[in-house]
């Protein structure tokens, strides 16, 4: 039976006969579906919430969000405080460096290196994107689509420029020292009008009105000056700038928005809703994943030749395809140098960083690059039936899915340390030190990129502050684990300033440790996508 | 290449991925009233032959075109035209059946989309079901909801890949007269199938689809669905 009901008062409709068969595409109409689809979504969600888990999820949140400020705050005054004591290179990592690089170059660098953080995401999100219910059913429709693009792309507009403004201000605070409450708020603000600028250059790369290499280069040449901007907002006019700027780029692409293809929508749209899952599950290998891209197809033929030779066995034919899967899907190297470079500025730099602070940088920036080194392990660990394919023992299959991200992060370690002990810093064993920490790091990478998903069903524990998710915290550290361990005696050396022989001793036992610990136990390298399976 | 008559013309097509064919060189073409049955094993390259004559994926070679123009899904030619339905299970999750066909019904500009809507309800026996969320139904009430999505707007192509997956028989012989009544109509059908009944009862012709694409009768394509 037919038994539709009336659209309530102010609710959109479209049993409305005034469009005939044959009538043109529309911009309004457009638009009254989307806010039919949203209005109707809206009102069943609302049946299906009652106020008090809202007012539960609001308290949460809030609760959450206020911790977390209270943490940063902390946070940022002490380490200011810390900065004011002693601004100067004496307490860094490198003192006696010969290279030293000014502070505002560096502050400028990092500004620049966090703009262009948000272009490459915008640009893996969409920026303008729809979700797939949307491109199944708005898409294919003779209609305008600025319509269907636009609400969802404002929404993102809004949301980098508060969260970029926000994220500025504990940078701003840290990185001048002399200026008052008022300046920090203009350079916050001119950091977050230059980030919905570098939204609005992504979504006109999404246009592909530029070959995509060309688009790319001259994206990253128009964040320079932008990057400028904020250490100069004291002046006023440079967020008057940053403004004018993402107007400039903003309005042409508000008018274009619609011409976006159908492909490139629903691809940013995929990518958005999987990172969006991955990171509601703190899954971190699932958002690694989320991000990836697919490869270049230039890629695509890497080491045929080396692949195509025999083999004498089946742990050498696994070596092999091992090696050719890291050579062709392993992202450009680009993210290591410029994590590199990164920690070579933060040392070299005369902001008065304190040691420790340095210290953590390359910690986050070795976790960083580790993290990024396994892409094989994470893709084969969906597909576990092929590791059991080969009559090799489990220590095998991992021990040769092991091998490249160790040598590629023994590698970056050894340039990392060998330009650190040029710089002055740990003296000539401190390349051998990084070197062995590389190995030790390479199997924190493999054991965080084959864990398995967070259980999230498991009860939290009771302790004296509180319930804990301990059986959640422990599979999401999993990995980190190993990598922070493995750097331990590395950082102990550059922070001691001398690489002592026993410290090379204990490094290649902690090392050794972590490549034995993850061969040896632990879950099998296939468990970790069993349950996706 | 262009016939006047012709509503989709493909001449020497390759489709495949990353540069590689799944299949030969397709070259057919289909008329008004007509329904070309795509036929083929498991893996041959049915669906990517009609994704990309859909739009959905790039050609490695040839020419697709629809009423004369190229194929491109995004222009709103391409969109008022052609009607394609593939097993996506893609649905807006707090929508209502109704709503999905209304949002159709009305983006198409229908004259009286509430009676369509439920004309379209009634034919696929989703009227009980009229109010539930995709949620809510069997996979063959799903499959039904975007077959009625497929048939409730006007178009000249109607791509179907294997429109009979998860269909119960009545509603197949449905879904017969339905495409035979389309066709009937002016409208155009490229449909992808392994059913021998459905093909006899509503193709002009098949394309086998193999390392030789091959253009034969509907009854010879059925008899090679059936591996005779």
């Amino acid at each position: 039976m037919w038994n539709w009901c009336p659209p309530r008062k102010g609710q959109a409709s479209l049993l409305a006969s005034d469009p005939v068969a044959g009538a043109p595409a529309g911009t309004a109409l457009a638009g009254e579906l989307v806010t039919f689809t949203r209005r109707h979504s809206r009102a069943y969600n609302r049946t299906q919430t009652s106020v008090g888990d809202a007012f539960a999820d609001i308290y949460t949140s809030l609760v959450a969000l206020g911790c977390a400020a209270a943490i940063a705050v902390s946070f940022v005054g002490g380490l200011r405080d810390e900065m004011t004591r002693d601004n100067s290179m004496a307490a860094s990592l490198v003192a006696g460096s010969p290279l030293v690089l000014p502070a505002p170059l560096l502050w400028t660098l990092l500004t620049y290196g966090g703009l262009a953080a948000i272009l490459t995401v915008a640009r893996r999100l969409g920026p303008i994107a729809v979700t797939g219910a949307q491109g199944a059913w708005w898409l294919p429709l003779p209609l305008d689509r600025r319509p269907m693009v636009l609400p969802t792309f404002r929404r993102r507009m809004v949301s980098v420029g508060l969260g970029a403004t926000l994220g500025y201000v504990p940078f701003s605070i840290v990185t001048d020292l002399a200026v008052d409450v008022a300046e920090h708020a203009l350079a916050a603000a001119t950091f977050g009008a230059a980030s919905v600028a570098v939204l609005g250059i992504a979504g006109l790369l999404q246009l592909g009105l530029v070959a995509p290499r060309p688009g790319r280069a001259a994206a990253l040449l128009a964040l320079a000056p932008l990057a400028l901007l904020p250490g100069m907002a004291a002046a006023g006019w440079p967020l008057a700038a940053a403004v004018l700027a993402g107007v400039v780029v903003l309005v042409p692409l508000l008018r274009r928005a619609g011409q976006v293809t159908a492909t490139e929508l629903v691809r940013g749209g995929n990518v958005s809703g999987h990172a969006a899952s991955a990171v509601f599950f703190l899954d971190t290998n699932e958002l690694l994943r989320s991000m990836a891209g697919t490869p270049r197809p230039a890629a695509g033929s890497r080491a045929r030749r080396f692949y195509a030779r025999m083999t004498p066995g089946p742990f050498a034919g696994l070596v092999r395809a091992d090696v050719t899967a890291f050579l062709r899907l392993q992202p450009l190297l680009a993210v290591p140098l410029l994590w590199l470079a990164a920690c070579l500025a933060v040392v070299v730099a005369d902001a008065g960083l304190p040691a420790w602070l340095q210290l953590i940088f390359l910690l986050v920036a070795g976790c960083g690059v580790a993290s990024g080194m396994g892409t094989v392990a994470r893709r084969t660990a969906l597909l576990p039936e092929l590791d059991a394919l080969l009559p090799l023992p489990r220590a095998a299959v991992r021990s040769s899915r092991l091998l490249m991200p160790a040598l590629a992060l023994a590698a970056w370690m050894t340039l990392l340390t060998g330009a650190l002990a040029l710089l002055g810093a740990g003296g000539p064993l401190l390349p051998a030190i990084g070197a062995l920490a590389g190995i030790g790091m390479g199997a924190g990478c493999l054991r965080g990129a084959t864990r398995p998903p967070a259980d999230w069903t498991l009860p939290p524990v009771d302790t004296p502050m509180g319930p804990v998710p301990r059986a959640q915290l422990s599979s999401l550290l999993r990995g980190l684990d190993v990598t922070v361990l493995s750097m331990l005696p590395a950082g102990i050396a550059l922070f001691v300033g001398q690489a002592l022989p026993v410290l090379v001793m204990v490094q290649a036992a902690v090392s050794l440790a972590a490549v034995l610990v993850v061969l040896l136990s632990g879950t099998n390298p296939a468990s970790g996508g069993s349950s996706r399976s | 290449m262009t016939d006047p008559g012709a509503v989709l013309e493909a001449g020497q097509l390759v489709v495949g991925y990353g540069g590689a064919p799944v299949c030969g060189e397709v070259t057919a073409e289909v008329r008004a009233g007509q329904v070309l049955g795509v036929v083929g094993v498991n893996g041959a390259g049915k669906s990517t032959v009609v994704q990309t004559i859909a739009g959905r994926q790039p050609a490695i070679s040839g020419d697709a075109r629809i009423l004369g123009l190229p194929v491109d899904p995004d222009s709103v030619h391409f969109r008022r035209e052609v009607a394609a339905v593939f097993d996506d299970d893609l649905f807006f999750p707090s929508l209502s059946v109704t709503e999905h066909l209304l949002l159709v019904a009305r983006g198409h500009s229908l004259a009286d989309p509430g009676e369509r809507v439920a004309a379209e309800l009634e034919f696929f026996g989703l009227s009980t079901r009229a109010d539930a969320i995709p949620d809510a139904l069997s996979s063959g009430q799903r499959r039904r909801l975007l077959l009625a999505a497929g048939f409730i707007r006007p178009s000249a192509l109607l791509i179907l890949d294997e429109p009979e997956q998860r269909l119960d028989p009545g509603m197949r012989d449905a879904l017969t007269g339905r495409i035979a009544t389309y066709a009937d109509g002016g409208g155009a059908v490229l449909l992808v199938t392994h059913d021998p009944r459905l093909l006899v009862r509503t193709a002009t012709s098949a394309l086998v689809i193999k390392d030789d694409v091959e253009l034969v009768s509907a009854e010879e394509g059925a008899g090679f669905i059936a591996g005779l």
